[in-house]
């Protein structure tokens, strides 16, 4: 189709009616600034050929003008297959259609209203649009050949494009009437699985879905049904169990039942035979007695009768040796008589020993004395020099008259704070000096000192008072001054009492002069010290002691002294030698002891001797005493056991009697033990343990019966319920629903598979059709953008799905490049599509306001590229930007401001 | 001396597959169970014994239990049962409903001991678990006499192929016990075993009821006569089955086959109690699909249950008529590859469904041209 002219009135915002034409047969811009209605003319266009003048509906009636009640008008002239024709159509009030051919150079109606319309519609594409011109994919051809404003992306063609794309490219694709079985194919998969190949749910869902759904029903109601079978054959076994117990329980306690009569049979033997036995352990522990008591007596005789012997013979012994140690005894005593004397004889000695001790003694004391009688001689004469040398010192000390410390200290105190007064006082006074120019006299009649002064040339002179001096200048003057009052004589009363008390306290050195009064005291520390010195000399010489005490102690030395000369009168002229006196002293009395010592153990042995030999002659008294009592008694105890008058002979045939007696009831006793030990225990235990186990039994058998009644009515409860009934119908139901799913699985499968099969062998198909068209879309792309982006990828419905880039196999999506390549690949897709469907005819294509994103280089191919394509197609370019589009050889530019001002855009 | 001869009742039994028509067959046994009774009145029997597996199981609902006593003790003389291995006397098991005391004439026999009954001695062989490996006859010793002696017993005869040991019993199981006649059961169809002499003494009845398809020789009793103690029985097969399991198989070659088992279909006789399985294999010609849908409705229809399993056909390799027809390109692409996936030979699952494909391929062709 090529389109000659447009002319629309009353449409959006051209009221007026505006022609756009005639159009030249390859490159047209239409341009015009925004919002002058440059795709609105493209809505005209696409309404005027494609959709139905009786159209309604909010998108038509918003095709009037504003606020005007007009009805929207188009008109398009345009040529097919070598014929024009011209289409006027009205919407809304008043409408019509109308199409016109042109026939010897005149349009002639050819068809009216809705017959126009599918004629027109009929004319551009073999498959015409159907309603919704909204939407691309209702525009037939023009869907591939018309882009909107801004719009140049394809999403894929409408199957009756694709199809005629197809068979342009001679591709078998589909038969002639494939189209419909295709559906049917397609109707019949969707009839079981959603587009998306999801198995329908829902209130489409087939068959199968509803019956699977009953089959798990179903399980479920077979499953609780294999329960409640298990349940009944469990339960049938535990009764069956439970009654094996209680026939079990039943037959133990018959056994034991009968265990128990032999039992107590045995009890009652048992019993006899326990108490024959006592009574013959009683016989045989009676004769046993018996026996051993006359056992005993024969024993005890003939023991009695020996032991009688033995006595005889001790006390005979003891009568034969007492005599001998009676003798020996005071042999022993004599001894001992005789040792003590010795010790007696031997301690005389002690006499002679004392004496030359005592001797030794009075010689060391005599010695002693006379060297302490001497040393105290001495002594004595030092302490009286002593106290002589003491006497003088004191006497001179004392008649030295001088100041104690304490009343020096006090004395220094007064005399120092009488210097202060004086000082007070001379501060206090009124001093009035004079310096006389020549020689002159004055008389005091105030001050100090009153009287007359003579005054000397250029000599001060000092007058002082208080509280005033006055001075009379004869003939001068007479100088009155004066001061404060008072003070000075408070200095001067205290200066007076510290006098007088100073004059008390010297009184007794003699003198005031505190430097000499000093002194005194100074000499009389020094005497003081002498006479310590002295008085210590004698202190040490008397050593604590008292004088007289010493003297009497000479005294005493003394006459002791002169007692031991009397005693020893050799000693005046030869004084004795003391150690020599003690040397012999001590050996005599060592001598002495050593004899004492061996004397005094000779006794002692003799006395042991002599005391053990009386004890053992007392104990043979004893012994023989005791051995006559003894043999006494045994005398009397064999006539006691012998009492009986019996002899030894009797006594042995009596035992042996007894002996026999006691050995029958022992083989008695015996017997009957051997019978009980056959019993293998106490028949009682036996007894008791069996009652216990009846009773046990008995209880098991209880339990079961009461189990089993349990477990009966619970299997009548199952049984109520027929589980092999309930399980027979839910087995059925599941297999009757198995079986119809298997048919259904077999139907849905074989649509699924019909379908599948048919998408895979046309898509093998399209692929070898749809690849020239790659092929041409990817040139042009490769002579816009250049290579480095590959081949262009295309889907079943020609859509552009990415690139292949030449390192990689994988397809890159389109929405990874840029928005320049994008828009420039889906030109280039477009003018493929283009250029196959005008093979046989040269087929408008229109641009609204594209290429927006290419750069100004790019732009530059893609204006060959389209100088190129216009060779075969009419291309329309609507654009606010005319500039960019000057380029173009052979283009006719048309200005819309100009056809809206005009009423008419031509060529320009 | 006559009696009656059944066994394997199965009342309650489970019938898979059958759809709602399973309900009827199991009700069926009860109607069969009546037709029983009315054979032993009408032949006058002395007694009848029942050799096991008169329930389908212990757990069947007890009115069934009940429903069961009540045809039994309308037979008009005593009945003797026995256990089998389907409801085997254990607890709960059917045999402790009370009907069984309540009616004089009906003896469960229980336990494996003699029982003397007027002229004859019973040698009971009843089943008392599920299943076990040891002969239930090898205790019977019986002697020769002025009485009849007769066995019953419920298992398996030797040479019978069974997947797991169920009561084997031996051929000479009668014979070898001295027993005049050895009723058995288990076995569904009837079977007679000859001894050394040509005498039949040993017999399975099979059941009253035919239970399912291609079980023969079921759906019968047994009314056996011996004249005297130790004579040979005569025996006497009765029909007592009230349903028929019919199976037509057929393998296709043309469409005219496929029009022989409708003929084939058409002439069965009591429809409303015949059940039916039409199985067709082979090739399915491009023009038969019309007739077979038609077979299809007839079989699903007419019967108390009818099943066509035409799973196994295939649409014919050599002609391809139909699939010039179909539109060149990819809808013919497509049937080829079909036709390739269903026609390899096998019977996979894939090959099955490629079958249908190719079958919904063609209806819906046909549509399109209608």
């Amino acid at each position: 189709m090529i389109l000659r002219s447009l002319a629309v009135g009353a449409w959006r915002c051209f009221v007026e009616p505006v022609a756009v034409g005639p159009f030249g047969e390859e490159l047209n811009v239409l341009f015009a600034p925004n919002g002058t209605g440059k795709s609105t003319l493209f809505e005209a266009l696409l309404r005027g050929l494609l959709d139905s003048h009786r159209a309604s509906g909010r998108e038509v009636e918003a095709l009037r003008p504003w606020g005007r009640a007009l009805s929207p008008r188009v008109t398009v002239e345009f040529s097919h297959d070598g014929v024009e024709y011209r289409i006027n159509k009205q919407f809304l009030d008043g409408t019509f259609s109308k199409l016109e051919r042109k026939e010897k150079g005149h349009f002639r109606p050819i068809a009216e209203r809705d017959s126009a319309d599918q004629q027109v519609r009929a004319l551009l594409t073999q498959n015409p649009p159907t309603r919704g011109l909204a939407q691309a994919r209702n525009w037939g051809l023009a869907q591939v050949l018309w882009a909107p404003q801004g719009s140049l992306a394809l999403e894929g063609l409408t199957e009756d494009l694709a199809s005629n794309i197809r068979t342009v490219l001679g591709a078998q694709v589909a038969g002639p009437g494939s189209g419909p079985l295709e559906a049917k194919i397609r109707e019949l998969y969707l009839a079981y699985f959603t587009p998306s190949g999801k198995l329908r749910s829902g209130r489409g869902a087939p068959p199968l879905v509803a019956l699977t759904s009953q089959l798990e029903e179903a399980k479920e109601r077979l499953r609780r049904a294999k329960e409640l079978e298990l349940a009944f054959e469990e339960t049938s076994r535990r009764v069956e169990h439970l009654r094996a117990v209680r026939a079990q329980a039943r037959r133990d306690c018959d056994a034991i039942a009968e265990a128990l009569k032999k039992a107590r049979e045995n009890l009652a033997a048992y019993t006899a035979l326990k108490a024959e036995a006592e009574r013959r352990k009683e016989r045989a522990e009676a004769a046993e007695a018996r026996y051993q008591s006359l056992k005993r007596q024969v024993e005890l005789i003939a023991k009695t009768e020996k032991e009688i012997e033995d006595a005889k013979r001790r006390v005979a012994a003891l009568e034969e040796g007492l005599p001998l140690v009676e003798r020996e005894r005071e042999s022993l005593e004599r001894e001992t008589a005789a040792a003590r004397a010795a010790v007696e004889d031997a301690r005389k000695g002690r006499e002679r020993v004392t004496k030359a001790e005592e001797e030794a003694a009075a010689a060391r004391k005599y010695v002693d004395l006379t060297r302490e009688s001497e040393a105290l001689g001495k002594t004595l004469a030092a302490i009286e020099e002593a106290e002589r040398v003491l006497a003088g010192r004191r006497k001179a000390r004392d008649a030295l008259v001088a100041p104690r410390p304490e009343d020096l200290k006090a004395l220094r105190r007064l005399v120092r704070e009488r210097e202060e007064t004086r000082l007070k006082i001379d501060a206090s006074l009124i001093t009035l000096e004079a310096v006389a120019e020549k020689s002159l006299a004055l008389q005091v009649v105030a001050g100090e000192e009153t009287g007359k002064r003579k005054l000397s040339p250029g000599k001060p002179e000092r007058i002082a008072g208080s509280p005033e001096v006055v001075v009379d200048i004869p003939g001068v003057a007479r100088l009155r001054a004066w001061g404060p009052t008072g003070s000075v004589e408070q200095h001067r009363s205290a200066l007076v009492r510290m006098g007088e008390e100073i004059s008390r306290r010297t009184a007794p050195f003699g003198t005031e002069n505190l430097d000499e009064i000093e002194a005194l005291a100074e000499k009389a520390r020094a005497l003081d010290g002498e006479v310590a010195q002295a008085k210590a000399r004698l202190e040490a010489l008397v050593g604590g002691r008292d004088r007289g005490a010493l003297v009497k102690e000479r005294v005493a030395r003394e006459a002791e002294l002169l007692r031991l000369r009397a005693a020893h009168p050799k000693w005046v002229k030869s004084p004795p030698d003391a150690d020599a006196l003690a040397e012999r002293a001590g050996r005599l009395r060592r001598d002495f002891v050593a004899l004492i010592e061996a004397k005094e153990s000779e006794w002692t042995k003799a006395q042991a001797a002599y005391s053990a030999t009386s004890v053992r002659a007392q104990a043979s008294r004893s012994e023989l005493e005791a051995s006559r009592r003894h043999l006494a008694s045994l005398r009397a105890q064999l006539a006691e056991l012998t009492a009986d008058g019996k002899d030894h002979r009797e006594r042995s045939a009596e035992l042996r009697e007894l002996l026999m007696t006691w050995e029958a009831a022992g083989e008695g006793l015996r017997e009957v033990r051997e019978e009980l030990e056959r019993f293998a225990g106490d028949p009682a235990v036996e007894l008791d343990k069996l009652e216990r186990q009846l009773e046990a039994a008995g209880a098991q058998a209880e339990r079961a019966l009461e189990g089993e009644r349990t477990e009966q009515g619970r299997l009548e409860q199952i049984l109520a319920q027929a589980p092999y009934s309930v399980l027979a119908v839910a087995e059925e139901e599941v297999s009757d629903l198995d079986r119809a799913i298997a048919t259904e699985r077999i139907k849905v499968e074989a649509a699924k598979l019909l379908y599948d099969t048919l998408c895979e062998v046309k898509a093998a198909a399209l692929s070898s059709v749809s690849e020239p068209v790659e092929l041409a879309a990817t040139r042009t792309f490769h002579r816009i953008a250049g290579r480095r982006l590959g081949r262009i990828r295309m889907g079943e419905a020609f859509e552009p799905l990415g690139v292949n880039p030449e390192p990689t196999a994988d397809v890159v999506d389109l929405a990874d490049l840029s928005g320049g390549e994008t828009e420039q690949l889906y030109l280039a897709t477009r003018l493929a599509l283009a250029e196959v469907l005008a093979r046989d005819e040269r087929q408008l294509i229109v641009l609204d306001d594209v290429l927006t994103a290419t750069d100004a280089g790019r732009l530059a191919r893609v204006m060959a590229v389209l100088e190129d394509a216009a060779k075969r197609l009419q291309i329309l370019i609507l654009t606010c930007h005319p500039e960019r589009y000057r380029g173009l050889a052979n283009a006719q530019f048309f200005d819309l401001e100009e056809a809206v001002r005009a009423g008419r855009a031509s060529p320009s | 001396m006559r009696f009656l001869h059944t066994a394997d009742w199965q009342i309650g039994m489970k019938a898979l597959g059958l759809g709602r028509a399973g309900e009827r067959v199991r009700q069926e046994r009860l109607a069969a169970g009546e037709r029983v009774v009315e054979v032993a009145r009408a032949k006058k029997v002395d007694f009848v014994l029942l050799a096991g597996d008169l329930f389908e199981d212990n757990g069947v609902d007890r009115r069934l239990i009940q429903r069961v006593g009540d045809i039994l003790a309308s037979a008009g003389c005593d009945v003797f049962i026995i256990p089998g291995n389907h409801d085997p006397a254990v607890p709960g098991s059917v045999w402790e409903h009370p009907v069984w005391k309540s009616k004089s004439t009906l003896h469960v026999l229980a336990e494996s001991r003699e029982l003397a009954w007027r002229d004859v001695i019973f040698y009971p062989c009843p089943a008392l678990e599920k299943s076990s490996s040891r002969d239930p006859t090898a205790w019977i010793r019986a002697e020769r006499g002025e009485r009849f002696s007769v066995g019953i017993a419920h298992g398996t005869v030797e040479g019978i192929r069974q997947d797991e040991p169920a009561y084997p019993i031996a051929r000479d199981a009668a014979s070898r016990s001295g027993v005049d006649y050895l009723a058995l059961g288990h076995w569904h169809s009837s079977a007679f075993y000859q001894d050394e002499e040509g005498a039949t003494r040993l017999a399975y009845s099979g059941t009253h009821e035919t239970t399912r398809f291609g079980e023969r020789a079921s759906g019968n009793v047994l009314v056996v006569d011996i004249a005297t103690p130790g004579s040979p029985p005569a025996i006497e097969e009765i029909r007592t089955g009230g349903l028929r399991w019919e199976v037509i198989s057929a393998k296709l070659r043309s469409g005219d086959e496929i029009g022989s088992v409708l003929q084939t279909i058409e002439s069965l006789d009591h429809p409303a109690s015949t059940l039916l399985t039409v199985r067709l294999e082979g090739i399915l010609p491009a023009g038969a699909r019309e007739e077979l849908e038609r077979l299809e409705e007839i079989v699903s229809s007419r019967f108390l249950f009818g099943r066509l399993e035409a799973q196994d056909l295939r649409p014919s390799p050599e002609d391809d008529s139909w699939l010039a027809g179909l539109p060149a390109g990819v809808i013919r692409d497509t049937a080829e590859r079909l036709r390739r996936l269903a026609a390899t030979g096998g019977a996979s699952e894939r090959e099955k469904i490629a079958a249908r494909a190719l079958l919904e391929l063609y209806a819906l062709a046909g549509e399109v041209r209608r």
